[in-house]
């Protein structure tokens, strides 16, 4: 009888590390993105969105390869629509960061110092909660290894609480920004439009994260 | 001794030894897999201390489940009046058994050695002159009933034992000082459940099977040596002391690295038990024949030495010839299997598949051990489990039974057209 070694099927659990770094690649490259805005550099924005879209498409493939690596005849440490659904929740990080990407070339945009800054705060906010999720992500493959029962386990959820917060700051801040461009004088209202579009990516994006963040808890938690 | 008996006992040699041949070829190395997998031994290792536990099981505790193969199947006392047709069929059974695997492994499909064994000998016994009632139905019923309850107490073991291990070690704050004072006990756990073992073999025959409290003098021997390894591990465990402060990762790491030297011992544990219990597929048999033609079918004797002996070395030469290249192929892909993870599956197998030879039923070591990995699984302990795999080797059981019987059935009445 030898069909032991093949009783143990591929874990997923390494190609899910992988693709919430493919994932956090296209949510860095929204800083030198917003960069370029504010040069109003119009050549670098599409150069920049070619990169986007070709690191979500990779992004995209790692989430298929998952799918497809997961049979219902495998016997995972965790519910198997988790696993699912914390890929698709990090897909949609991806698309945001896509469309985020793709609004910046529509128009050359002229923005005050003071929105900028707001607006730059934004950016930094969310690519840190993009970074923290990163290294809740990487503790996954190893906490897997332990049976989620490390006591390396509290100080996972414990950064998972962190994103949540995170979001909620996200949040605040794209308030504040939505309050100075709408209350500016004299702005252009085209300029609202696309400042609005460009908000909106950047909560979805921390939105989503932290959904994958409670996702993992889940996972984490029971199975 | 009549020359057909001699013809009879020479062929049931040559199929007893190609049985055994098997069994060391292909089940040895999923006993020794996960041990190899994890890195605990390399395979060279496996392989001389396969051959010496397997060996020494085969002669110390291999003769439970050989009676029960020769004479709790079929009734031998209906054979009485005519043992040649006993030893023909048991022959039969030994080829229809031999075939079935033969076909199995050209199939690629997973079949235990016990079950084709069993079913044949079942074979044979219903289609011989005394039909169904040839068949000592509540006995086989028993033995089935086992291959249901192994797999479940292998899983119940080992699951038991990881949550454990997990709740008291891996949980703690720190790993390495709980890992120090747990670990003696696992190693005097191994340790006496291995002594006992081999002493329920070993003392009958060295003291005499009338001597009174046999067994206490046995618990009392195998508690003091469990309590010796006990103590060793303990005054080794100081050489692991780490300062405190030090990171739970390079904890972890030295608790498995230490899990890593168990389980050097737990996969000897592994073949001895693997030994005890298989060894007697392919020499129940020739033990049955022996008495067959000595006329001396109904009376109850233990195998002899020289067949014990006979079975093991079987085991040896296939493990030499062919099962290293078997070890080698399973040991490296199972690399899920860290030693902490491997140790609980081993001890729970070996455990339930000694226990079993003790009791006299023939079981599966490879339905066991999948049902010890299957319990780790349910406490969270693998990334990915195929149960499709599961499925086959269960589907692969139920459709062994039937086959190996008509098999043992078929060439019981060619060879007696032949034979007699």
């Amino acid at each position: 009888m030898r069909s032991l070694n093949k009783l143990f099927g591929e874990s997923p659990f390494p190609h899910l590390v992988e693709h919430v770094r493919k994932i956090h690649q296209c949510v860095k490259l929204i800083r030198p993105i917003t960069d370029a805005i504010i040069a109003g550099d119009m050549n670098l924005l599409r150069t920049l969105q070619d990169d986007m879209s070709r690191t979500e498409y990779e992004a995209d493939q790692i989430k298929d390869s998952i799918r497809q690596n997961l049979p219902k005849r495998f016997f995972l440490p965790v519910n198997r629509s988790d696993i699912l659904k914390f890929t698709r929740q990090l897909d949609r990080m991806a698309d945001d960061a896509e469309d985020f990407a793709v609004v910046s070339t529509f128009r050359k945009l002229e923005l005050d110092p003071e929105l900028r800054a707001e607006f730059l705060l934004l950016v930094s906010k969310v690519t840190e909660v993009s970074e923290t999720l990163l290294a809740v992500a990487e503790d996954l493959s190893h906490l897997q290894m332990e049976s989620f029962e490390g006591s390396e386990t509290d100080r996972v959820l414990t950064k998972i609480n962190q994103v949540c917060h995170m979001e909620w700051e996200t949040d605040k801040i794209s308030r504040r920004c939505a309050r100075r461009y709408y209350s500016t004088p004299g702005i252009d209202p085209v300029t609202i439009i696309l400042l609005e579009k460009l908000c909106k990516a950047l909560t979805g994006i921390a939105d989503h994260a932290e959904n994958v963040g409670k996702n993992l808890r889940l996972m984490i938690v029971r199975r | 001794m009549s020359d057909p008996g001699q013809i009879l006992l020479i062929l049931a040699l040559v199929f007893g030894f190609y049985m055994a041949w098997n069994i060391g070829a292909n089940d040895v190395a999923n006993a020794f897999g996960t041990s190899i997998g994890s890195g605990a031994i390399t395979y060279k290792q496996a392989l001389v201390l396969a051959a010496i536990f397997e060996f020494s099981a085969a002669l110390l505790v291999g003769g439970q489940v050989a009676d029960t193969i020769k004479g709790n199947i079929v009734h031998p006392w209906v054979f009485q009046n005519d043992p040649q047709q006993f030893a023909v069929g048991m022959l039969a059974a030994l080829l229809g058994a031999s075939v079935w695997l033969n076909i199995a492994t050209f199939l690629g499909q997973p079949v235990s050695t016990t079950h084709a064994i069993i079913g044949a000998v079942v074979g044979f016994g219903i289609v011989s002159a005394h039909g169904m009632d040839a068949i000592q139905w509540h006995k086989m019923g028993r033995i089935a009933a086992s291959w249901f309850v192994s797999p479940v107490l292998g899983g119940l073991l080992s699951s038991a034992l990881y949550f454990a291990v997990r709740k008291f070690v891996l949980r703690h704050a720190t790993p390495s000082r709980r890992a120090s004072q747990s670990l003696p006990f696992a190693w005097g756990g191994v340790v006496f459940v291995m002594s006992f073992s081999i002493l329920e073999g070993l003392l009958p025959r060295m003291l005499g099977t009338g001597t009174p409290h046999l067994r206490l003098l046995n618990i009392a021997i195998s508690l003091l040596a469990a309590t010796g390894m006990g103590l060793i591990s303990r005054k080794r465990a100081r050489k692991y002391a780490v300062p405190s402060g030090t990171d739970l990762d390079s904890q972890y790491k030295q608790v498995e690295a230490r899990f890593g030297r168990l389980q050097v011992l737990t996969a000897c544990f592994m073949a001895f038990a693997h030994g005890s219990n298989d060894v007697a597929n392919a020499i129940g048999p020739i033990a049955a024949i022996l008495q067959a033609i000595k006329g001396t079918i109904a009376v109850k004797t233990a195998v002899p030495v020289w067949v014990l002996a006979f079975g093991g070395f079987g085991i040896v030469i296939g493990l030499a010839t062919y099962g290293y290249k078997v070890m080698a192929a399973v040991g490296s892909k199972i690399t899920e299997v860290t030693p902490i993870r491997g140790f609980c599956a081993e001890f729970a197998t070996a455990t339930t598949v000694l226990a079993s030879s003790l009791l006299g039923l023939p079981i599966s070591t490879t339905f066991v051990l999948v049902g010890a990995v299957m319990g780790i699984g349910m406490a969270r302990g693998f990334g990915a489990i195929d149960l499709s795999v599961v499925k086959r080797i269960f589907l692969s059981w139920l459709v062994t039974i039937p086959c190996s019987a008509a098999l043992g059935a078929l060439l019981y009445g060619i060879l007696r057209h032949i034979l007699m």
